[in-house]
């Protein structure tokens, strides 16, 4: 029974953890695709694997862009999460305690809630954990010693800091000796020679550089969940140690009355002898029977309580108003023009980024300026947020200016998004849309350069393929759907902008070209916003 | 079974050491279109190899050998670009210094090869100085991402960066140096941990607080007095707006600015009342060859308020200064006026021989970067005679430059590529102001090393020796948040 039960806790946590993040949280996973351009090119890996930490940054940021179909990245997410929770089971024997090797794993749970955690700390965890479990495969000697030797600046390059769960799992493992000592000297003399040479601030190098996207941020989870595996092992073995020394002074008395205490057999595991050990099951078959059947249920028990506690805790954790203002975001990023209307006349938006994308969602339909008040507004906000400088609240603003054709502002909107990322990574959103502004500007070598880049990519080259012919083909640019169209809307005159979007700059906009209809919904939508009646009367009958 | 794995290997490496031989190839009349555009050139002798690709991206294999008059040849032969060997190629720039290269181009298209009217690449006398240094940076607006300050050797491909923003929190910019000399060096910080950094006669660095409560604000556009001992700097209100529809994307413009010289062994910044007024606009100040006179750009200020940014038009003004005392000279005398042919001067570069003054031309404002109309000028200091470069300018942006320390180079920053990343060019200057056609900074793979780099080459100034900077140190003292106030001193 214990064969079907151990499989199962994990596939119930790896369905729990598909479950939540395909369904529950799926936007969170779209958020994270965004902030970044994973190209297939050698100087962009360099880039990365270059600096400590590289090799799970590299398959962290490989796995994130298949993030952009937020089932593949549950999937993703629930197989690294179990991968990890297996790999911390075999460190010791759990016993009825087997549901604790899924604290780590719900650690990291709580870890990927923060959109800005990154998943190449947690492959720098199960990496981690795999060269562990790999270095406990080599017999005790001087080949494992040096290979320990080799191993830690080779784990350091790859994982980053947290790879000194490899050596305290060694240490627990195997015998401590003058060898351990001096592992450990290498350990620390990483960071301190890394600093020396490498480009980043020193602290970064103990904490970790790209386990979360804020280089300040110190990784709290991600640390809790590495030293939790060494913390919980070290605990349940000092456990059945004790246990073991009780059970054996026991057998000893035993033995003296009866004779009959249970000996481990050459191939049983410690394991098993634990599951078995209360004092009942000396006592005789049936008792041993009942003992076993006793031991799964505690096993199970522990796991229901583990899973039950942490899932709470999950689930209160989870930002739950932020995954509605993503699901916003990437509605409009998709122009899901239908589904916006759907979702806010389910729940209104109380979010200004929600009421941005319900506004252009109206207006796409022709409906603004007729239901502007049966929705939630925030004055002119609603329709223009004002860009600030984050990476953001931009993204659906542009939106909304790239749509009326303000397509300088939407430009720079984007860029502006892509340049406030802070861990320095590009976009592939951001990429797209400036090749596409670039393209509607007609500056076609630098949308180029960007489509260029984009071809490097596996989920955007199609689409860069399918566009590239259109630069400098201005009949083909003139017929396309959009780029035709948004051409026909921009602005004719040129004026100065800042940061605040005004009524004279949609005016401009609109009689630039009157066939403009959504420029006319929003120049309506800001006169009853502001109250000016007398223009909305007055572009209602240039309409007219 | 091993066997077969060494043959197989064997010939993959064969195949990899071999090169086409050019057969058959159809002579075209045309000279080859090449990038970049190294046809006609004139080159230092110890400039990096002039790795080339074809414009077009049809070929198949692009084979270039060149040619000397003492029968000497060097040949290349790649599938993106030819690759000169950096020795072989020293060697034969050594032994033509002064004469020409011949360079023949075949590309191997679907229809086999065709071979290009041969070209020249002149082999100048002058060399050039050991290396330049800039910031590498997206060409954005006002929030940054990653960014440093980077040194290039131009005899090699090397390039390294002296400080990046990954090591600290904030952003770097206008880097300068004495006429390329290391040993004084002035580096502006910005942002929460804002600080300059500066190091005189080869000193430890010093942070200083530059704004004080007698100037407008923080120090900007330094520039080194020949004798190390001063540095010009205008203090600036710069503002930006954006346009909606104009080809140039942003206006960068002060609504005030003044200029003042900073001595370095006094702590002390050099005040004047002709340099600070309301009613106009002082910037990009730097000194003469001979150190005894500074000129400026000034224009005439705006109303408060007005945004009338095309009618802000810069001349080149001059004021004399004596390293003596510290004291300017009582008036100011316009060198070009260029308010009145309805353009506007920025970024003035005298020519350390004292012969020449580079300037940028655009149609207003004093930030060219952005004008895609803006060239370079060259005005001659003994005639007074400005000229258009022609020779060097583009139809697209040609703005920043600097001189090399012989002052017969001059690195320029332009747009042409492709409108928006600026690159590093470099265009010959002789004795008499004869401007040759300026190359692009050379890489080893120039298309996709240009087309894969999404930032800008800003500020590029030549370094005599390589920069010798601790990083770490620097950013040591940056996050210090320690810094050395600037002391005032006015002039009457």
């Amino acid at each position: 029974m214990k064969k079907i039960i151990r499989p199962i806790c994990t596939l119930l946590f790896g369905v729990a953890v598909i479950l939540f993040f395909g369904l529950a949280y799926p936007h969170h996973l779209h958020y994270q695709e965004q902030f970044q351009l994973f190209l297939f090119d050698s100087a962009y890996v360099w880039e990365m694997v270059k600096l400590p930490g590289g090799t799970a940054d590299l398959l962290g940021r490989f796995c994130t862009q298949f993030f952009l179909f937020a089932w593949v990245g549950a999937i993703i997410i629930g197989l690294l999460l179990s991968a990890m929770q297996l790999l911390t089971a075999r460190l010791a024997k759990w016993g009825w305690f087997y549901g604790l090797s899924f604290v780590p794993s719900f650690l990291l749970w709580l870890f990927l809630l923060d959109e800005n955690a990154l998943l190449g700390g947690v492959w720098a965890v199960v990496l981690t954990l795999l060269a562990s479990w790999g270095f406990d495969r080599l017999t005790d000697g001087w080949t494992r010693r040096i290979l320990l030797v080799a191993a830690v600046p080779i784990l350091y390059w790859m994982v980053g800091p947290v790879c000194v769960l490899f050596f305290l799992l060694q240490v627990l493992h195997h015998k401590r000796s003058a060898w351990s000592y001096g592992v450990f000297l290498l350990l620390i003399a990483m960071p301190v020679i890394s600093s020396c040479f490498l480009p980043v601030p020193a602290s970064s190098l103990w904490t970790g550089i790209h386990y979360h996207r804020y280089p300040t941020v110190f990784p709290a989870l991600l640390w809790a969940a590495t030293l939790s595996v060494f913390v919980l092992t070290l605990i349940v073995r000092a456990f059945y140690h004790q246990r073991s020394k009780k059970f054996n002074g026991q057998c000893s008395t035993v033995n003296e009355k009866n004779g009959q205490c249970p000996k481990m057999r050459v191939n049983e595991s410690r394991d098993e002898v634990v599951q078995s050990m209360p004092s009942n099951s000396i006592l005789g078959e049936a008792n041993g029977q009942w003992s076993m059947f006793n031991g799964q249920w505690s096993t199970l028990s522990v796991f229901v309580v583990v899973a039950v506690i942490m899932g709470w805790v999950v689930w209160k954790n989870s930002n739950f108003k932020a995954e509605k203002v993503m699901q916003y975001d990437f509605m409009a990023r998709h122009q899901q023009w239908n589904r916006i209307i759907d979702t806010v006349n389910a729940e209104k938006p109380n979010n200004p980024i929600g009421v941005t994308v319900q506004n252009l969602a109206l207006a796409m339909h022709g409906l603004l300026p007729d239901h502007l008040f049966e929705y939630n507004q925030n004055g002119i906000s609603g329709l223009f947020p004002k860009v600030e400088r984050d990476a953001t609240s931009p993204l659906p603003t542009a939106e909304v200016f790239y749509q009326l054709g303000m397509i300088n502002v939407a430009q720079r909107s984007v860029f502006e998004a892509q340049e406030a990322i802070l861990d320095f990574q590009k976009s592939a959103r951001c990429y797209k849309r400036l090749a596409q502004t670039n393209l509607i500007n007609g500056d076609y070598e630098v949308a180029r350069k960007y489509l260029m880049a984009l071809q490097k990519t596996l989920f955007y080259s199609d689409w860069a393929n399918e566009t590239l012919p259109l630069l400098g083909d201005e009949e083909a640019i003139a017929k396309h759907p959009e780029y035709g169209r948004l051409r026909q809307m921009a602005y004719q005159e040129d004026f100065y902008f800042s940061d605040h979007t005004t009524s004279q700059m949609l005016q401009s906009l609109f009689l630039s070209n009157t066939d403009n209809n959504l420029a006319y919904e929003y120049l309506l939508a800001y006169c009853l916003l502001t109250g000016d009646r007398e223009n909305y009367y007055y572009f209602t009958s240039i309409q007219r | 079974m091993k066997k077969p794995l060494y043959i197989l290997l064997t010939l993959l490496l064969f195949t990899a050491c071999t090169t086409e031989t050019v057969k058959d190839a159809k002579q075209e009349k045309l000279l080859p279109r090449i990038y970049p555009d190294y046809l006609g050139v004139t080159i230092p002798v110890n400039i990096a190899p002039l790795c080339f690709s074809m414009a077009d991206e049809g070929v198949l294999l692009i084979d270039a050998v060149i040619t000397d008059s003492h029968g000497h040849s060097m040949h290349s032969q790649g599938e993106e670009s030819v690759d000169f060997d950096l020795d072989d190629w020293h060697a034969l720039l050594g032994q033509n210094r002064g004469d020409s290269l011949s360079v023949t181009v075949s590309a191997k298209y679907d229809d086999g090869w065709h071979t290009y009217r041969s070209f020249s690449i002149y082999v100048s006398t002058d060399s050039i100085d050991y290396g330049i240094c800039y910031r590498l940076i997206e060409p954005g607006y006002e929030v940054w991402s990653k960014m440093g300050i980077y040194e290039r050797d131009l005899s090699s491909f090397d390039e390294r960066p002296l400080i990046e923003n990954t090591q600290f929190e904030g952003c770097v910019n206008c880097h300068s140096f004495n006429r390329g000399k290391t040993t004084d060096m002035s580096l502006h910080i910005r942002g929460s941990h804002g600080a300059t950094l500066l190091r005189h006669n080869n000193g430890p660095f010093t942070a200083y607080n530059t704004k004080t409560d007698q100037t407008l604000g923080l120090c900007v556009y330094p520039y080194w007095h020949p004798s190390g001992r001063y540095i010009a700097y205008s203090t600036n209100t710069t503002n930006q707006l954006f346009h909606s529809a104009d080809r140039n994307r942003i206006e960068v413009f002060d609504d005030a600015s003044d200029i003042q010289v900073y001595d370095v062994e006094k702590n002390e910044l050099l005040l004047s009342p002709l340099l600070k007024q309301d009613s106009v606009y002082e910037t990009y100040p730097v000194f003469s060859a001979d150190g005894r006179s500074l000129y400026f750009c000034a224009a005439r200020a705006l109303p408060e308020g007005s945004h009338q940014l095309d009618s802000i038009r810069y001349n080149l003004c001059r004021i004399d200064f004596d390293p003596e005392t510290g004291n300017y000279g009582d008036r100011i005398d316009t060198i070009v006026n260029a308010e009145a042919l309805h353009k506007s001067v920025s970024f003035p570069r005298p020519s350390y021989d004292g012969s020449f003054l580079c300037y940028t031309l655009s149609d207003y404002g004093q930030f060219s970067i952005w004008h895609h109309e803006a060239d370079l000028y060259l005005l001659d200091l003994s005639t007074g005679q400005s000229l258009p470069m022609d020779e060097a300018n583009s139809k697209d942006t040609d703005s920043f430059h600097n001189w090399s320390t012989n002052s017969r180079w001059l690195v320029l920053s332009s747009r042409r590529d492709d409108g928006l990343f600026t690159r590093p060019y470099f265009c010959h200057i002789d004795a008499k102001g004869k401007v040759s056609k300026p190359f692009m900074l050379p890489q080893r793979n120039p298309r996709r090393f240009y087309r894969e780099r999404f930032l800008s080459f800003n500020v590029p100034d030549f370094v005599t020796v390589p920069t010798r900077f601790n990083s770490h140190q620097a950013t040591r003292l940056i996050n210090s948040n320690s810094r050395t106030p600037f002391g005032v001193r006015t002039s009457p």
